[in-house]
């Protein structure tokens, strides 16, 4: 069934899409010249908080809103003013949309009775769908009478038995409880491993979108911030609210004291010079004030009078796995260190002093 | 303990349930009785036992020869027009009040409460001024037949009043909000995320009325058939205005036994007779809808 997976090529290009709802001084501009392209058989994910506009972006490749500029190409078909009907996209609804006086198979059955498949293609797909979400026993039930999690598993399994050709997903764990949400999560990435089909993914959850994504779009303000992999995103954020949406951050406001080969020197409190990576588009100059942010683990806790840095203990917060140190350096800057934890290791005591030893290279300098 | 408040609960609605029963049951009751007795000679009953009223709801003996029974064919002609109107009637209102219904749910919030309020404004009318205006509309020299004859679209005026074709435009005119807001309330309450999941799903805009819409909004057509249908049947106005003596409905024929027929049995047993066609219409009807949606709470 995997006809798409191994086709390279673009799924989907959004070209310049703004959308923008009301008129005059009451406008909303929900999103602002949207540059994106997704790749066939790929796990996208668009991350930003509630109102971001990613779930706009969702509905306009749905088909549900239509751009007010801008170009939207599906496998290269210019789809702006098609109805959602005439779409091979499927979505699965934030909160399942499942039709409640349909069981649970003439939900599955629905999309691809109405392309008008012969009563013997529908019960074949629909049972092979009910084996892939594992909801055979469930087959005659109402929706009503399922869990959260068997009703996004049927959301699931409707949404793929048409054979899209790229799947939306509107945040469709968020309603569901921690352990059923990481259960899904590993789920839902299998699937979308089996069927090959292209998923869309819609979440304000940075973890999940972390796990699970080949690629992600981190959205603010109806914008796309920054566009790459996980690993890209965590540890070179090109700005200062991408640092801060994913993961937590430490933020460092230094001075520059050399810019070389894309590589700035910065000074930082107490004296010592280090050299940070710089963002994409940025130019920070001789003498100028930058921010720049070093992930929690990328620091270590040394003896006091070595190391980068020297900072005071405020506290630390046990957090089973790890521990979170919070410190005070020397110009009064926060900063917090995680440490992995081991059997009987003591935490610091608050107010000692010690010294902070930066990974080399971990420090970033952030666009703006 | 527990016994005590137990008895205590029967005492305090005590007060509510003998209410209920003579104003419910008493004055069925007395029809029931008065339907078994003799007509009295200036109207009002005489005490005497007979079945002649229940005979004669459905038989009739000839003038000359009373051993010769005839079906009262002037009465069941009554009841069957009666049922086809009300049917007619019910049939046009969902017919007019889905769309009326889904127009008003599909207005922004703020403004659905305006149209609502609209649709109950004919209400502050009396029902009688009501009717009389359908009548200047329709009659011979009425607005209709002017305005055609004025086109040149008919030459001489076409008879509407006292038509089947009148009585049936009067009360679907009249019952038409009672479709409407039960459609309303049942739309009110759909969720139009299942539309778009529709359409997502490879339906047309036929398709995604037929298979998600109407079966969704059903519970508001039942409530609004029932609602447009009981009174239909026990009309009286509107026929006996519009309709006349050539389009009479059991209610008319009920109020001529209690009036000019000076007949109050017959008049009492017509009355049951109406009653046991609305309990055998409803629960037929109650049937039939809830046999096709007798899946939604499944094996519960």
């Amino acid at each position: 069934m995997a006809d798409g997976a191994q086709q390279s090529g673009n799924e989907i290009e959004i070209k310049a899409v703004s959308k923008v709802f009301g008129l005059g001084a009451a406008a909303f501009h929900a999103l602002t010249e949207i540059d994106l392209t997704i790749r066939t058989g790929e796990f996208f994910t668009l991350l930003g908080p509630s109102g971001c506009g990613k779930t706009t972006l969702l509905r306009v490749i749905a088909g549900f809103e239509h751009p007010s500029s801008g170009q939207l190409r599906i496998k290269g078909q210019d789809v702006v003013g098609q109805a959602p009907n005439r779409r091979l996209v499927n979505t699965v609804f934030q909160n399942y949309a499942l039709f409640p006086h349909m069981t649970v198979a003439q939900n599955i059955g629905f999309g691809l009775k109405m392309l008008g498949r012969p009563r013997s293609e529908i019960d074949a797909t629909t049972s092979e769908m009910l084996h892939l979400v594992k909801m055979e026993a469930m087959a005659m039930r109402k929706p009503a009478e399922l869990s959260g999690g068997q009703q996004q598993r049927v959301a699931l399994a409707r949404a793929l038995a048409p054979r899209p050709r790229v799947l939306l997903l509107d945040e469709p764990l968020s309603a569901l409880d921690l352990k059923l949400r990481k259960e899904m999560q590993t789920e839902l990435k299998r699937l979308q491993v089996e069927t090959g089909i292209t998923f869309v993914f819609v979440t304000h959850d940075q973890e999940e979108a972390l796990t699970m994504s080949d690629r992600l779009a981190v959205m603010n303000k109806g914008r796309i911030l920054q566009l790459g992999s996980p690993h890209d995103i965590y540890h070179a954020p090109k700005e200062r609210f991408v640092a801060d949406f994913i993961g937590e951050t430490n933020f460092l406001s230094l001075t520059v004291s050399a810019v070389a080969g894309g590589c700035a020197e910065l000074v930082l409190p107490g004296g010592r010079t280090v050299s940070a990576r710089i963002a994409e588009g940025v130019l920070p100059a001789k003498g100028e004030t930058v921010s720049a942010v070093i992930r929690p683990e990328q620091a270590q806790l040394v003896e006091a009078g070595t190391g980068d840095l020297s900072a005071t203990v405020d506290g630390s917060v046990f957090f089973g796995t790890d521990t979170h140190i919070h410190l005070t350096l020397e110009d009064s800057q926060s900063f917090t260190v995680r440490r992995q934890n081991t059997v009987g290791q003591a935490d610091p005591a608050r107010g000692a002093r010690v010294g902070l030893a930066l990974m080399p290279g971990a420090l970033q300098v952030l666009r703006g | 303990m527990k016994r005590d408040s137990h008895r205590w609960k029967w005492i305090l609605v005590s007060p509510a349930l003998v209410v209920l029963i003579l104003a419910a049951s008493g004055p069925l009751l007395i029809v029931a009785v008065y339907s078994v007795l003799s007509p009295g000679n200036m109207g009002g009953v005489a005490w005497d036992f007979s079945t002649e009223a229940w005979f004669r709801v459905f038989f009739k003996r000839d003038i000359f020869d009373p051993e010769t029974v005839t079906l009262n064919a002037d009465h069941l002609a009554v009841f069957q027009r009666t049922l086809w109107l009300s049917f007619q009637t019910t049939l046009i209102c969902a017919a007019l009040g889905f769309p009326t219904a889904w127009f008003i749910a599909t207005r922004p919030v703020n403004r659905r409460m305006v149209w609502l309020f609209l649709i109950t404004v004919p209400f502050w009318t009396n029902l009688l001024i009501r009717t009389f205006a359908i009548q200047e509309l329709i009659r011979n020299t009425g607005t209709v037949n002017t305005v055609l004859v004025w086109l040149g679209l008919i030459r001489e005026p076409v008879d509407l009043m006292y038509t089947d074709f009148a009585v049936l435009l009067g009360m679907s005119y009249v019952f038409l909000p009672l479709m409407v807001l039960p459609l309303y309330a049942a739309m009110d309450k759909l969720d139009f995320r299942l539309v778009e999941a529709g359409y997502d799903l490879y339906a047309s805009r036929l398709q995604v009325l037929w298979h998600v819409i109407l079966p969704l909004v059903k519970p508001g057509f039942i409530a609004g058939s029932i609602l447009v249908f009981i009174p239909s049947i026990g009309a009286y106005v509107t026929p006996r205005v519009l309709g006349g003596g050539r389009s009479m409905m059991m209610g008319n024929l009920i109020g001529l036994q209690f009036g000019q027929g000076r007949n109050w049995p017959l008049g009492s047993a017509l009355a049951m007779v109406l009653l046991v066609i609305v309990v055998v219409a409803l629960i037929f009807y109650l049937r039939i809808t809830t046999r096709e949606t007798g899946g939604r709470d499944g094996r519960h």
